[in-house]
């Protein structure tokens, strides 16, 4: 019992951690104390790992999500060359 | 102009050009997303890039990519207010923004399935988040911004960005299901 509980507390508290363990923000950094508690909890809670690897999979969905179309090579181009004709594109 | 104003602004240009090259592929992509339109998005950009190089004496040099989606941020609301009577938020453009299918690459053969028929539902999903929270989410997991780049797009703190990533996050999470996000781990 006392350990089903002491793991349902850290269930929630690596739940709150979840996303900033995997994100690795240089914002909103884990402390290395952190890291290690959340790995070590992640080897032994199938809950929390099913977890972690839905957040992975929606990441990797969403960065090939083609609602968001790549830009337009020709612009990219255009838009250098105005960059690398400063200056002389500032004048009116 | 004298020959020693000229050297200066050369090498001006020449910081500026390092600066910001790197990062116009990714202001391009979230000009896009902010106008929706290809044409629009590179005149935001363009006129993003002229405001920049007038500020860059301003800028101390750190987080070029953060400084300049900041400026792209307000670009975009100053050109809706010369062009719309009233103007509406930055991301009130993204609530009706739909997939264009077929508009990226080609996926490899075992994102297939992540790629099919996950991507329309993905679509569905984020059609029906909150826009602040769809926002937060196609800015930091679609574009691959930081959480400051995303709160610099966003105008609002990094905290208000890592909380709506997160609960945006979460419904989407809940409402595919483990079935379509893992389906591996169910065979």
């Amino acid at each position: 019992m006392k350990q089903s509980v002491r793991q349902m507390i850290t269930c929630h508290w690596s739940a709150r951690r979840i996303q900033r363990y995997l994100d690795a923000d240089p914002s909103a950094p884990l402390t290395p104390g952190e890291v290690a508690k959340i790995e070590a909890h992640l080897a032994m809670c199938e809950k929390c790992t099913q977890t972690a690897e839905e957040h992975r999979a929606l990441h990797r969905a969403l960065s090939r999500w083609p609602g968001a179309p790549a830009p337009d090579p020709s612009s990219v181009e255009r838009l250098r060359a105005f960059v690398g004709n400063l200056p002389d594109e500032e004048t009116p | 102009m004298n020959e020693g104003h000229n050297d200066v602004e050369s090498a001006r240009a020449l910081v500026f050009r390092e600066q910001v090259e790197p990062e116009i592929e990714v202001m391009l992509r979230v000009a896009m997303s902010l106008t929706r339109n290809r044409a629009d998005a590179e005149d935001l950009v363009q006129e993003s890039l002229l405001r920049a190089y007038r500020a860059l004496d301003r800028f101390d040099g750190r987080h070029p990519r953060a400084w300049l989606l900041t400026i792209v941020r307000h670009t975009n609301l100053n050109m809706q207010r010369r062009t719309r009577p009233d103007p509406v938020g930055d991301w009130d453009l993204v609530r009706d923004s739909r997939p264009a299918f077929g508009a990226s690459t080609q996926p490899s053969a075992e994102d297939a399935h992540l790629d099919g028929v996950l991507s329309e539902q993905l679509s569905t999903a984020l059609a029906e988040l909150d826009v602040r929270f769809r926002t937060a989410v196609i800015l930091v997991d679609v574009h691959d911004l930081s959480y400051a780049e995303a709160a610099a797009v966003m105008g609002v703190p990094v905290g208000t960005v890592m909380s709506r990533l997160s609960r945006g996050r979460d419904r989407l999470r809940r409402r595919l299901g483990p079935q379509t996000l893992t389906p591996g781990r169910f065979a």
